[in-house]
């Protein structure tokens, strides 16, 4: 009879040291954001934001901060990384800017490290590291892939410039052929709070994330400010995933809702997220309806973008949300609002033999020229020729003069087996014209274990990446830096390598062999033996 | 009669030059044609590269050191002759180092004659060949024409050699030992010479010894040269970009010898030993060619030439074209040589499949290595006919020259 109650108290004692302890460790502040945001093209953007920042992480103590990740990041003297797994391509055209920026198809990790004599190894140890945490194939990125860019990927985190390039060094490397998967996603979670027990994280259902057009997850880990004088500056881990889903596909029409995107509701918000926000754009047409309406609407100063947020701290009950349209079905905009920049990037020439990369550097600005920063990682196995680099402008070649469009030009040669060539520019875009950047190369031909199982196949070339920083604003005040960059990450592309014929060593090496045998031996020959007559008693014994 | 046959005769070389020459400024008027010769695999190989060596150029002279890559692997001091080289001369001087080197075969056709002039001959023998013929045949020679069209820089090297060669036999021994330390810097390879144009000044003042001499002069001229370029370019990359690139075969492009599939094909842990082996093989002939041939110094030229040539890393046909320029001097032994046929045949038929097959690998995706592999092999077995053909030929002719009393006998090795 008394056993209810003392489980009543125990439990609520619980409950109280619970609280209580929480309340005394209040360094780690956990905000989990969800912004969807419809597409013109009828698809539906879904971007998952988790932030930790954290005042004190050292080796012993963690609080929400991942301790996988802050051990990576302390051991192997880490300033800033930055780790983006892509499937698919966003659609710059359709869909103008991602909200964080997307990477090129595949896995890209860059980071910055700070000064010391065991910088490479341990890049090489957080690759390896992250590869585990991950379980992805990031240890094949090694001196082969690895670079050095000198304009592009300043960090996100804040830094003071003098200081920063005297301690600390970039590194970044890109694997375009990795695929992104439910086992890449299931340690990603693991990194959060909640997992996906509770809270936006709930939504995060493999089977319906890698059933839609575009996937990019990704894992920020940089030093933040929150005050101007930054007295303590704050350790950032900004989790990722955005996610483009095409309802049009299924129904005909743009209507969605959370459980029709992700087979799920959200049951309640992760109790320790001290934020917790499902953001949705509104559309500037007026021809919809949402269900609920948002809880309130804030609008954007400068661009006049209404956002409607609803706060899932204050939803006591399951939280549904749907949006319809009033059409019978949609209809695609043939003119799609482009943005300012972006970019294509193929390949030229045919054969196995030589080729030519060409970029297409589009600027729709009616009216501004645009600087970018571009930046190309070429493996070793396409060898540039620099002196075939032409640029041209609408059409027109430009060689040299104020109006040629490379204003600032690092290159840096491949080496066999070794590493990549890197290309980055500081290119000036005209108002309204279209760039184009054209370079021959020829192919290696390598040999037949350096060819991947699939030799036919081809191999893959990582994006091209284009960098403005028209939007670089000092926040505070002039030397401390937070600057937002746009990467627009162009296609990457499948080259195919003369392959020899994997069935043939030892035919080639017996066949030459001989051949060298022949010339040795007849040579051998005629150099230690003499010339003499036959006489009469030698032909006769014969 | 006589002044006839003269006038005709050098009617007959007058013409040969200024065929030789139209050919060449005609041909190099078409961009196409320099630029699909100049990238054919069996012309040029990384290298000679014109293409590469442009890029070199342009790597330089942008501040970027060229040798920090693994693009550009030729000597330093091509650099500057080519940065200040308006393009418009680069054909005057490629047909002007034919021309010149036309001249040279025909002066050391002239000089061998000379030196022979009293040696016993064979009952074989013909006419003596005008010096004009070699030179001619060098000028007309096909190989040679599309070697100095497609501007690959192995005519610099041929050039050296041949230079030292025509010194050597005039008896200068420094210009001789700069010629072959010039070929030595640019390729490598015509190391192996270093011997015979000793061997070559010696017949000139027989009795004196002046091998040790020689060699001082040879690595003086050597470890100029290399300075100069390191004064050039300003490091010792340029060293293992160049050498270490020819030995250690980094780059595995098709050309006409056996190296590249073969190597393509090796087991990585085999790798080295047989590099080790096949360089060691092409360079090893220099010892007992240059003992065996100790009194025709010029006839070993010519077969060590051609060993480098089906032998080297990056073998051209520019490298075939040098030593097939020496074949004529020797004409006396054509009589001697079994397999003329069959060798005339092997080259017809090589140079009109290999293109062929290699198309059909790289560009028409309807044969595979195989079939350009299978050519390289057949191009490889007709110069290695020929070489040990002639080199038979010249040894049985050398037999019957001492041993005039067996002549009509059966005669065996042994």
């Amino acid at each position: 009879m008394w056993q209810p109650y003392r489980l009543v108290y125990l439990l609520l004692f619980n409950q109280i040291l619970l609280i209580s302890i929480y309340s005394a460790k209040t360094s780690d502040q956990f905000r989990e954001n969800l912004i969807i945001k419809p597409l013109p093209d009828g698809k539906v953007l879904t971007h998952f934001e988790f932030s930790i920042h954290s005042s004190n992480v050292d080796e012993s103590d963690y609080d929400l901060f991942p301790r996988s990740i802050g051990q990576i990041f302390q051991t192997y003297k880490a300033r800033e990384l930055h780790l983006t797994f892509t499937q698919g391509r966003w659609n710059y055209e359709g869909w103008g800017y991602p909200i964080a920026p997307s990477a090129g198809t595949g896995v890209e990790l860059w980071a910055w490290l700070w000064k010391n004599e065991n910088l490479d190894k341990n890049w090489r140890s957080l690759t390896n590291a992250l590869a585990g945490v991950f379980c992805a194939s990031l240890n094949f990125i090694d001196e082969r892939s690895t670079v050095q860019p000198r304009l592009s990927f300043r960090p996100e985190g804040v830094y003071i410039d003098s200081e920063l390039f005297n301690s600390a060094e970039l590194r970044y490397g890109s694997l375009p052929h990795e695929n992104v998967c439910t086992e890449n996603l299931t340690p990603w979670l693991k990194l959060l709070p909640c997992k996906s027990k509770a809270g936006i994280s709930s939504l995060l259902n493999s089977h319906k994330l890698y059933n839609s057009n575009f996937h990019s997850m990704s894992v920020h880990v940089q030093p933040v400010c929150q005050q101007k004088e930054c007295h303590n500056s704050q350790l950032e881990i900004l989790q990722t995933v955005s996610t483009v889903f095409d309802p049009v596909r299924e129904s005909g029409k743009r209507d969605w809702s959370l459980y029709q995107l992700f087979d799920r509701d959200i049951t309640r918000a992760c109790p320790l997220a001290i934020e917790s926000n499902i953001v949705l754009m509104l559309p500037e047409v007026e021809d919809y309806s949402i269900d609920p309406e948002p809880f309130s609407i804030q609008t954007v100063d400068s661009t006049k973008r209404r956002f409607g947020v609803y706060d899932l701290t204050k939803s006591k009950t399951n939280f549904k949300l749907m949006m319809k349209w009033k059409e019978a079905f949609f209809e695609y905009d043939i003119n799609p609002i482009q943005p300012d920049v972006y970019a294509h990037r193929y390949f030229t020439g045919f054969g196995q033999e030589h080729g030519g990369i060409k970029v297409n550097l589009f600027n729709r600005n009616p009216t501004n020229s645009i600087n970018i920063q571009y930046c190309d990682v070429i493996p070793w196995y396409l060898r540039l020729y620099m002196h075939t680099l032409k640029v041209t402008v609408n059409g027109n070649e430009i060689s040299s003069g104020p109006s040629y469009p490379i204003k600032q030009l690092f290159y840096q040669l491949a080496v066999d087996r070794s590493r990549p060539s890197v290309m980055e520019a500081n290119i000036s875009l005209p108002a309204d014209t279209i760039t184009t950047l054209s370079i021959e190369f020829d192919k290696a031909f390598i040999k037949y274990t350096e060819h991947p199982p699939d030799a036919n196949r081809g191999f893959d070339v990582g994006s091209a990446v284009i960098t403005t920083l028209s939007k670089a604003e000092s926040k505070w005040d002039s030397i401390l830096y937070q600057q937002t960059q746009d990467g627009i990450y162009t296609e990457t592309l499948l080259i195919s390598l003369p392959t020899p014929d994997f069935s043939m060593p030892y035919n080639v090496i017996t066949l030459t062999c001989t051949v060298i045998a022949l010339f040795f031996g007849s040579m051998f020959n005629l150099l230690t033996r003499r010339f003499v007559a036959l006489d009469s008693e030698n032909r006769d014994k014969k | 009669m006589s002044t006839t046959i003269a006038l005709s005769s050098t009617a007959k070389r007058d013409l040969i030059l200024i065929a030789s020459i139209l050919i060449r400024f005609l041909l190099f008027q078409f961009d196409n044609v320099t630029e699909i010769l100049g990238s054919r695999v069996e012309i040029v190989t990384p290298v000679t590269s014109f293409r590469r060596l442009t890029e070199g150029i342009y790597l330089f002279q942008n501040g970027v050191p060229p040798y920090d890559g693994g693009i550009f692997h030729q000597p330093p001091l091509l650099l500057p002759i080519f940065a200040y080289i308006p393009t418009i001369l680069t054909p005057i001087l490629y047909t002007c180092l034919d021309l010149v080197f036309a001249y040279l075969i025909q002066e050391i056709t002239r000089i061998k004659q000379q030196l022979y002039k009293d040696c016993p001959r064979s009952d074989g023998d013909e006419g003596e060949i005008e010096p004009w013929v070699v030179a001619g045949c060098y000028l007309l020679n096909p190989l040679t024409i599309a070697t100095c069209l497609s501007k690959s820089t192995v005519v610099f090297t041929n050039f050296a050699v041949v230079a030292s060669v025509y010194y050597a036999m005039k008896g200068n021994r420094s210009y001789a030992m700069f010629g072959i330390a010039m070929a030595t810097y640019l390729s490598l390879y015509p190391i192996t010479m270093v011997a015979l144009i000793i061997l070559l000044l010696n017949q000139n003042m027989p009795g004196k010894s002046i091998a040790v001499h020689c060699i001082i002069l040879f690595i003086g001229w050597l470890s100029g040269l290399i300075g100069l370029s390191y004064l050039l370019v300003g490091s010792w990359d340029f060293l293992s970009a160049t050498y270490g690139f020819i030995l250690l075969l980094s780059d595995l492009a098709p050309n006409i010898g056996l190296f590249w599939y073969f190597f393509i094909e090796m087991f990585d842990q085999f790798r080295n030993f047989f590099l080790v082996v096949f360089q060691l093989h092409t360079l090893i002939f220099a010892a007992p060619l240059t003992i065996k041939f100790r009194d025709h110094p010029l006839f070993a030229v010519f077969v060590l030439g051609g060993i480098t040539a089906v032998f080297k890393s990056y073998p051209s046909i520019g490298d075939a074209s040098l030593y097939i320029a020496f074949l004529p001097i020797y004409s006396e032994i054509v009589n001697y040589m079994r397999y003329s046929f069959l060798i005339t045949n092997i080259f017809l038929y090589s140079s009109l499949l290999a293109p062929i097959f290699y198309h059909l690998w790289i560009y028409a995706g309807s044969g595979n290595a195989n079939f350009f592999y299978a050519i390289t092999l057949v191009y490889s077995i007709g110069n290695i006919v020929l070489l040990v053909d002639a080199t038979y030929a010249m040894l049985r002719r050398e037999f019957d020259v001492r041993n005039p009393e067996l002549k009509g006998r059966e005669v065996t090795q042994k």
